[in-house]
């Protein structure tokens, strides 16, 4: 064994490049994988924190239907709570809104610092300085408590003054102190007791909901049964886990997306690491030749390869690891920031680091090396001496691999599209097809790499002879290019899908905004969600809407209302001279807009696909009256919102909710006025209180805005994976280029110049791109397909058409002929100069 | 006593600060130095008392309490210790314009404590609330007599003012008792006028009623127990705060066998002397009340403790008041009855055995310590 272990090490010794490339490519197929699981665990992380921050150490919270609640219930609870043996009841009052504080809006909470639950108050009452602030926070107006980042950004002081712009008015404060650093989630936030907020939000003797604190176990569930007993109908007890999950809900659709992308890029990472791996074992089958020639036994040098593969496998991985929590770093940013354009805001302060996905990726990385060199391992040791020696031989055996892989393929797709077939609404079976659709390009990419190699060797033969006897030798070397071709074409097919995916749902997107944003001018009452200062009463509707030059418009109320389902967004909806022709319908037709103004309810794809409701189905939800059937009339499209939304008339909503409020306005002009002009008038006629107002054109640019920059981690990830399946490449080529030195000494020695080898190494490598583009292209499409009518159907219910661009295939074409140039570059420089005896004499 | 427990409730409210402050810091008197606010009246003069009436709240001054405490005892001997408090705190003068017209804008603030002493489980439990006086969450009033915080109160009976209900629950235990308030107020200090301090000038008016009969049940995990004793209320309005160099105090309440009833506070100096405004009054079983000076009462401590906070505490005495007599040695029930509100402090029930005037005699009640530091 001594002496067997001295040959290995002095192997890799004299191999020092090889070791390398090994370890590279395993580091970076691990960091790979750990990269995308982190960005994506930290911002879900960063997501719960504020959503705790939010919640605190409220189990519950009571809300009512139409939006507030009456404080007289809050006292109520305080001072009868439910009895249930002895178990305390703890209830605290909160009133939400908006808050602007020079150009940052913030979003303002009246707390009770008495009762308080919920941690963003409980940082507040933390952060407060003492007696005297106490005393002020309920004596003195304005006082107000503001997290240190926006103070930081509007360069306040404690103790300096500040004016706010709250629900339409201007009102002094004093910032009293900061809500601490350390309270994650506490961003963007002002907290002022409640008096000051009813008072400033313009509400008396309203509150937002009530946070409220069971206690776990059995003594809990029986309050909870005692508490909703004795709470009206309208009034909603959630448990805050449940409304967070629920809320959570919305993100699974974008982790969806990352996930498939983390898929991706732990199978490019397995192949490359099978490829670095592999080569080092195959690179040696002559030592182990000699070795097994001499007298050592199969299990002795299957033992000894296994070994160093584990070892290599342990080291690659780890430092695969580390590598993997730096770029997650990096990515994570990325990340957050496509959740707060789409979601709510979450300022990503720390990187989570799931050890489950480290355990995975280390597993993988140390399996797939482990299987790298067992393969050709068993070979080398499963092979009598002198045949071993024989490199035709080994080039023999991966040709008959590669050709058995192409049935395998055919299975592997029968499967995929076996897996879709028997599954209506699985995820997991579209995730598996996409999977396994992957592998079978993978699976048949080395049989297509020889055939075409051949075909093109044979093609050329009155042409060029290096050409034809390099592109011959890219056939007949399988053992070295196929994995690596395999790679870039599973790299090239996923970013082919996923590009023609994102531009095909871009393009719907755009088709249904053009649909739908049919008015010039849109107008709502600044603020970034919906609170009382958002909306426009009655008589600020009649106001605006009766200036002169507006033909017509249309009124929407949006909220967010309860349903035995949880919450669901309500677009109550008065439409504008169009009617329902801004809707496209997936279900229902003319009749479906008749019942929509006799009560009927309109519901969006997503809604449909979550609730399993269509068309001739019913929805209730929570009116002040307690819960409401409403008949379902259709299904339209809708993908501005993922989670889905119910469209009703706005009478409709008026008769249960008694609120004529109005959220937003679509305004239609008279022909022969500007949208500026009409625009300035109502600015005017509003003031001053401010306006948001926006034109069609720019909402459609701003909705395409948000959705380029919510795939702009999806782009980062294809290219990490097409780079990562670059590398795959050089290592290949370069391992390749090592281990024929003679042949190409040989043919220098023949009069093939030193420009010549390299070229031929060059054209041996773009040949090699180009095969796997070219087996891309159909894969792509077919994952394209899987991707939209499978995974985001089955992940969010939208009905994307989808659309062929060239786009995308220019961009993998470029990047594949890229990768293979690059790959090239280094491989080609070395063989050109490589001293002719020496590599004549290695052998 | 008026300051002692005003320092409390201005502690807390401070503390309501610190909320997630894992331990509060020893009570700092020092920052409330100061006279009484203006705008707030003075306790100045001895002044008739009116009850009714006096139960209920002082709007004008700035802080007042309400304050139980007692010992009961189960058919089969198994004892318990209660001490339950309401604190009201004034921010602002009675005639302060609020800046706003929200039902939640207060003036006042109310605090309450809540402790169970369980000697048998060897549990102390304290529990507090703080809430605004605003939307009857919570207040004070005399006819018919209720103080409540939430859904913590003692309110009278209806149809029998002098019966009433106290009602508080927290960490597994709940407290429903019935007291008898038909006894005559003890007036504290001069015919109710209690001078703590000449630097700056400060008094409260002060009363007691020593011996409150109980009978009630004290529901522990879910189980009830009825139970028999008797409490101790005290209660104290004004506007003054600590004298310079005052640290804290020890203040002792004992209902002795033979119908008596002792209470001193010993009010401490920074330099570790007694204060000379220390004070307390002994009744008589016959009701007749003796004052009692600083001079005539001595504490003599016999141990100490270390509380969980690292607190030292006294925790056995000698009270002697020799003109009476009288000599108790004095001993917790339970040495950890630390309250774990904000601010911590010691309130807990106490056994007294000793004689008077060569006679046996044994007692119970409480003592409370305010003002000890950290153990260095």
């Amino acid at each position: 064994m001594r002496l067997l272990e001295a040959a290995t090490l002095r192997h890799l010794a004299r191999h020092r490049a090889q070791l390398a490339l090994a370890l590279l490519g395993l580091t970076l197929g691990v960091g790979t994988i750990v990269a995308v699981n982190l960005a994506t665990a930290s911002a879900q992380a960063a997501f719960e924190r504020s959503l705790r921050t939010v919640n605190g150490a409220a189990t519950h919270q009571l809300s009512a239907a139409g939006g507030d609640l009456p404080e007289s219930l809050y006292v109520a609870l305080a001072t009868h709570p439910p009895a249930a043996g002895g178990t305390p009841l703890r209830v605290s009052p909160v009133i939400e809104g908006y808050a602007q504080a020079g150009n940052r809006v913030l979003r303002l909470i009246g707390s009770d610092p008495f009762s308080a639950l919920s941690g963003a108050a409980e940082a507040a009452a933390a952060a407060g300085p003492g007696a005297q602030a106490a005393g002020d926070w309920l004596t003195k107006g304005g006082t107000v408590l503001m997290d240190a980042a926006s103070a930081r950004a509007l360069g306040l002081k404690v103790g300096q003054s500040l004016e706010l712009r709250v629900a339409g008015h201007t009102v002094p404060a004093e910032l009293a102190g900061f809500i601490g650093e350390d309270a994650p989630g506490a961003e963007a936030l002002l907290v002022t007791d409640i008096a000051q907020a009813q008072e400033w939000l313009g509400m008396p003797g309203r509150i937002s909901r009530i946070d409220a604190r069971l206690p776990e176990g059995p003594g809990g569930a029986a309050l909870e049964q005692a508490l909703r007993a004795q709470l009206p109908a309208s009034v909603q007890l959630v448990a805050t886990r449940a409304r967070a999950r629920e809320t959570f809900a919305m993100t699974d659709a974008f982790t969806t997306n990352l996930h498939a992308m983390s898929l991706l890029a732990l199978l490019v990472g397995m192949f490359l690491i099978y490829g670095a791996v592999s080569f080092g074992v195959l690179q040696r089958r002559t030592t182990l030749a000699v070795l097994r020639a001499l007298g050592a036994r199969r299990g002795e040098i299957l033992g000894l390869i296994l070994k160093e593969a584990a070892l290599l496998g342990v080291g690659g991985a780890l430092l695969g690891v580390l590598a993997g929590i730096a770029i997650g770093h990096a990515l994570v940013g990325l990340v957050a920031r496509t959740i707060n354009d789409l979601y709510f805001q979450v300022a990503v302060t720390e990187v989570t680091v799931p050890v489950a996905t480290l355990v995975v990726a280390f597993a993988a990385g140390l399996a797939t090396a482990l299987l790298a060199a067992l393969v050709p391992a068993l070979e080398v040791a499963g092979a009598p001496p002198n045949l071993a020696l024989s490199r035709a031989v080994l080039e023999a055996r991966a040709r008959r691999i590669a050709r058995a892989l192409v049935p395998l393929s055919v299975g592997l797709v029968l499967a995929a599209a076996l897996a879709v077939l028997a599954s209506s609404r699985s995820l997991l079976a579209g995730f598996l097809a996409l999977f396994l659709l992957l592998i079978a390009v993978a699976a048949l990419t080395p049989a297509f790499l020889e055939a075409v190699a051949r075909l093109a060797a044979r093609a050329l033969g009155g042409g060029s002879t290096v050409l034809r006897l390099g592109l011959a030798d890219v056939g007949r070397s399988l053992s070295r290019t196929g994995v690596a071709c395999a790679a870039l074409g599973m790299a090239l097919a996923a970013m082919i899908g996923v590009a023609l995916m994102v531009g095909s749902f871009r393009a719907s997107l755009a088709t249904w905004l053009e649909r739908t944003l049919q008015a010039d001018l849109y107008v709502s009452a600044p603020g970034p969600l919906e609170d009382a200062g958002r909306l426009f009463m009655p008589g600020r509707v009649r106001e605006l809407t009766t200036l002169p030059g507006i033909a017509a418009h249309s009124e929407a109320r949006r909220l967010r209302v309860d349903s035995p389902q949880g919450e669901i967004d309500l677009n109550a909806l008065r439409l504008g001279p169009r009617g329902g022709a801004t809707f496209t319908l997936a279900q229902g037709g003319a009749p479906a807009w008749a019942a929509f103004e006799h009560g009927a309810v309109l519901i969006s794809e997503p809604l449909a696909w979550r609730l399993k409701r269509g068309m001739g189905g019913t929805l209730a939800l929570v009116t002040p009256q307690g819960l409401t059937e409403f008949p379902v009339a259709g299904v339209y499209r809708e993908y501005g919102n993922e989670r889905g939304e119910i469209l009703m008339a706005l009478r409709t909503y008026r008769e249960h909710w008694h609120d004529d409020a109005v959220s937003g306005l679509g305004i239609y002009l008279a022909p022969g006025h500007s949208a500026e002009a009409v625009a300035q008038e109502l600015r005017a006629q509003a003031a001053p209180d401010p306006l948001y107002i926006r034109s069609n054109a720019q909402i459609r640019a701003l909705s395409l805005s948000i959705f380029d920059r919510t795939f702009v981690i999806t782009r980062v990830l294809y290219f990490l994976a097409a780079g990562v399946a670059a590398l795959g490449l050089v290592s290949a080529l370069l391992a390749w280029e090592l281990s024929r030195a003679r042949e190409l000494a040989l043919l220098r020695t023949l009069g093939i110049t030193p420009a010549g080898t390299a070229l031929m190494v060059l054209a041996q490598s773009l040949f090699m791109g180009l095969a796997a583009f070219v087996v891309a292209v159909p894969a792509g499409l077919v994952t394209a397909w899987v991707l939209t009518a499978v995974i985001n159907r089955r992940a969010f219910g939208w009905h994307i058409d989808l659309e062929v661009q060239s786009a995308g295939f220019a961009t993998a074409l470029v990047l594949a002929l890229l990768a293979a140039l690059t790959a090239a570059l280094y491989p080609a420089w070395r063989a050109a100069r490589a001293p002719l005896t020496a590599a004549l004499r290695t052998e | 006593m008026n300051v002692r427990r005003a320092v409390i409730a201005l502690a807390a409210l401070a503390a309501l600060a610190a909320a997630a402050a894992s331990a509060a810091p020893p009570l700092e008197v020092a920052p409330l130095l100061g006279p009484a606010p203006a705008g707030f009246a003075a306790a100045e003069a001895p002044r008739e008392f009116q009850f009714p009436d006096d139960h209920g709240p002082h709007p004008d001054f700035r802080q007042e309490w309400w304050y139980f405490t007692g010992n009961l005892e189960a058919a089969d001997g198994e004892r318990f210790g209660f001490e339950f408090t309401v604190f009201r705190f004034a921010l602002a003068p009675p005639g302060a314009r609020p800046p706003g017209d929200s039902a939640w804008r207060a003036r006042e603030v109310y605090m309450a404590h809540l402790a169970v002493t369980d000697p048998a489980r060897g549990r102390f439990m304290s529990s507090e609330r703080l809430e605004r006086a605003a939307l009857d969450l919570a207040g004070a009033r005399a006819r018919p007599f209720a103080v409540w915080v939430d859904d913590w109160s003692v309110r009278a009976v209806e149809d029998v003012p002098s019966s009433w209900l106290l009602r508080a629950q927290a960490d597994g235990y709940a407290l429903e008792l019935e007291l008898d308030a038909s006894g005559t107020p003890v007036l504290n200090g001069e015919h109710g006028l209690s001078v703590k301090s000449d630097t700056p000038p400060s008094a409260s008016y002060y009363y007691s009623l020593p011996r409150l009969g109980v009978r009630g049940r004290v529901i522990r995990g879910g189980q009830a127990r009825e139970v028999t004793g008797l409490a101790w209320f005290d209660r104290e309005w004004g506007s003054g705060v600590l004298g310079r160099g005052q640290v804290g105090w020890d203040w002792f309440a004992l209902q002795l066998q033979d119908g008596s009833a002792l209470m001193y506070y010993a009010l401490r100096d920074r330099d570790g002397t007694r204060d000379s405004h220390s004070a307390g009054t002994f009744v008589e079983p016959s009701g007749e009340t003796r004052p009692l000076g600083a001079g005539e009462v001595e504490v003599e401590v016999r141990d100490h403790y270390v509380a969980r906070s690292g607190t030292r505490y006294p925790s056995a005495w000698t009270v002697r008041v020799p003109h009476l007599g009288l000599e108790l040695a004095v001993r917790p029930v339970l040495a950890d009855q630390e309250l774990t509100t904000r601010p911590r402090y010691w309130e807990g029930a106490v056994d007294a055995t000793g004689s008077r005037a060569g006679a046996k005699l044994r007692g119970r009640g409480y003592v409370e310590l305010v003002g000890y530091g950290a153990e260095r």
